[in-house]
């Protein structure tokens, strides 16, 4: 299997919907991180973190998905929460200056112990 | 430059008085284990005991003076860096060979013409600098560590005397061993700073208990003065032209020995460290020729940097220049202590392995790091994998290899010169046939990301690239393409590379790209897909050292610069 490719994966601790997302995400695939998300959304999940520890590298284009992602857990009284942000990929969230624009937390075992 | 973690006092800090004087005292304890090498000619010369303790007291000036020019900061000499100097391994072989032909002036002799030579390298080191990449000097400073913890072992183990058997010395080693490495890794402060002067006062206490000291080998039948000149007697020199292979040899793995510590030295201090600063090694190694030519006038042997007092340096994080002074100012005075000549010519030889061992696990980790910091090819992985097995077999196969002829020796016979020499040949042989500029055409239509991440990958192996940096130019082609949109007919990605820079250019047919000196606010990004476009020119601009667009005809270009 290709370890570029997008992996998601999603499981509960409590109350809280883990979606491990590994691979890259960019404009060929960020809409499917989208639905994903949105599926959460509308299935009731109100806490959603979203683990970024395997993600390679990610465009544009998934930042727009995450920002849209986040504005809708809003809109429906939920939240959405990040961690696992290492190396390039923290480095382009804050390139992109949007490390503000989320909730982020260390590791996964951090972010658990704060939701 | 970043301060790397666990980095108490850098380069240009000086610590407390206490600190500085301890510390010092510490790294004069361990270079103090290289006089073993003039011992051990000494001892080959047949000197007597007046004449061997002479023979310290002037090695160990020479030492004090040589660290002095290998660490200064000047326009001229000296690397600028906490390495201090010490005997070594490379100059014992031809060394021995010359005091059998032509006796101790004739070493003099000729460690004078090593000197001049490593001070005619010197100027002209940067033009060479392609003969050590960083990934062969991660080599060369992973066999440094290797060579070290190998004689450790060999200290430790082999060749038991006075009585002692090899579990007493292993005995010893161990205790020696552990008091460093629980003082390093579970103290803080004054017992973590000073692990290795605390391990070795331990190991000569229970050498002590043991009974195996003996201050005889060293000690004159008529008693030790308290102060005393070393006698100059000795002082004559003797050319031989049969020597000058060997001892040019010896020169040139003495430089890159030298190389390799220094970039040690530089790179404990950098936590950004990339490349050696080429300007303080020649600097260095014009500063290690002159200590050497003063080595050889007043009666020793040839001087080189000491890589267990870098390994000092990362295990204790204590790598302030200024130690230097303090290190010479205090073999200067020790050469006046016959008595000092005495300890230091007596101690027990597994206390000198232990701290050889400990400090080679820090030695070698630094290489392993600047290994791994590249990509590597199979070209690469042949000259590493390959170079390191020739440092091996040199230590494995010794006996083997000291048949071959006399001139060779000082290649075949040191773990560290032999590696290296093959490093350099190896990678010389295997740049043939590697383009340093090289262009992929992309199929029109989506965007094939493995293509470009494979293209990049591959070429980075090539040329031996960070991995980092290349990381960087795969996210910025592949978001350019993304802004452009279905990949055009005709679109090519051109990527160039030396040391120092790497090129990526982009030709495709259509509109040049706008690059944004604003970010887009988290509103703007998700209101429309303009404002994603926005965000990727930004994100471009951010993630390349430089971004340069231009038009050309139907064909626009964008070309992305990375500082390497």
């Amino acid at each position: 299997m290709n370890n570029t490719a997008l992996r998601m994966q999603h499981s509960h601790a409590g109350p809280v919907c883990i979606l491990s997302v590994g691979g890259r995400i960019d404009s060929g695939n960020a809409a499917d991180l989208l639905d994903r998300l949105n599926g959460l959304l509308s299935s009731g999940e109100k806490t959603i973190l979203l683990d970024l520890k395997e993600v390679l590298y990610l465009t544009s284009a998934a930042f727009r998905v995450l920002l849209v992602a986040s504005d809708e857990a809003e809109r429906n009284a939920a939240r959405m929460v990040l961690c696992g942000l290492a190396g390039q990929v923290r480095e382009l969230f804050e390139m992109g200056g949007l490390l503000e624009a989320f909730t982020v937390h260390g590791s996964r075992e951090d972010a658990l112990a704060r939701l | 430059m970043a301060r790397p973690p666990g980095l108490l006092y850098s380069v240009d800090e000086t610590p407390p008085r206490a600190v500085f004087i301890v510390a010092g005292l510490q790294q004069v304890a361990l270079m103090s284990n290289s006089l073993i090498y003039p011992i051990i000619l000494g001892r080959e010369a047949h000197l007597s005991a007046d004449r061997l303790l002479d023979f310290v007291s002037v090695s160990m000036l020479a030492l004090g003076v040589g660290t002095l020019l290998l660490c200064a900061r000047s326009r001229f000499i000296g690397s600028g860096y906490l390495c201090p100097a010490a005997y070594t391994q490379i100059y014992l072989g031809p060394s021995l060979s010359a005091a059998q032909i032509g006796g101790l002036p004739l070493v003099f002799g000729m460690t004078l013409i090593a000197g001049i030579l490593q001070t005619a390298i010197a100027p002209v080191l940067r033009r060479v600098r392609f003969l050590l990449p960083p990934e062969i000097a991660g080599l060369v400073i992973a066999v440094v560590g290797l060579s070290i913890a190998v004689l450790g072992v060999r200290y430790s183990l082999i060749g038991a005397a006075n009585g002692a058997t090899t579990s007493e010395y292993l005995a010893i080693a161990v205790v020696s061993l552990m008091t460093m490495v629980i003082l390093n890794v579970w103290t803080k402060g004054y017992l973590r700073m000073f692990c290795v002067l605390l391990g070795m006062a331990v190991g000569y206490g229970a050498s002590a208990a043991l009974g195996i000291l003996d201050f005889s080998a060293a000690n004159p039948s008529g008693g030790l003065p308290l102060l005393r000149f070393p006698s100059l007697y000795l002082l004559q020199w003797r050319f031989d032209a049969s020597l000058i292979a060997p001892f040019a040899i010896v020169a040139v793995a003495g430089t890159l020995h030298l190389m390799g510590n220094i970039s040690t030295a530089q790179r404990i201090n950098d936590a950004e460290w990339v490349r050696p600063n080429f300007i303080s090694l020649s600097r260095g190694l014009f500063g290690n020729g002159i200590a050497s030519i003063i080595s050889a006038m007043i009666g020793s042997l040839g001087i080189n940097s000491y890589s267990s007092s870098i390994g000092l340096s990362v295990a204790t994080g204590i790598a302030s220049r200024s130690i230097a002074y303090i290190i010479s100012m205090a073999f200067a005075l020790l050469s006046l202590v016959p008595a000092a000549a005495v300890v230091f010519a007596t101690i027990p030889a597994p206390v000198i392995g232990a701290a050889m061992f400990f400090t080679a696990a820090f030695v070698f980790t630094s290489g392993l790091q600047m290994i791994t910091a590249r990509l590597l090819d199979s070209r690469k992985i042949i000259v590493i994998g390959f170079s390191f097995a020739m440092a091996v077999i040199a230590d494995v196969s010794h006996d083997l290899l000291s048949q071959a002829p006399l001139l060779l020796h000082p290649i075949l016979d040191n773990a560290l010169v032999l590696g290296t020499f093959s490093a350099v040949l190896l990678n010389l042989f295997m740049r043939i046939g590697v383009r340093q500029r090289v262009t992929i055409k992309l199929d029109a239509g989506h965007v094939n990301r493995d293509t470009i991440e494979r293209f990049l990958t591959e070429q980075g192996g090539r040329w031996g690239a960070r991995r980092d940096i290349i990381n960087r130019a795969i996210f910025g082609v592949v978001q350019l393409l993304e802004v452009v949109g279905d990949v055009p007919e005709g679109t090519e990605i051109e990527a160039s590379f030396d040391e120092f820079n790497l090129d990526v250019r982009v030709r495709y047919k259509g509109a040049t790209l706008m690059i944004p000196e604003r970010k887009p606010t988290p509103r703007e990004i998700i209101a429309s897909e303009e404002g994603e476009r926005v965000l990727a020119g930004y994100l471009l601009r951010q993630s390349a050292d430089r971004i340069n667009c231009k038009t050309s005809g139907t064909m626009a270009e964008v070309q992305l610069h990375y500082d390497h």
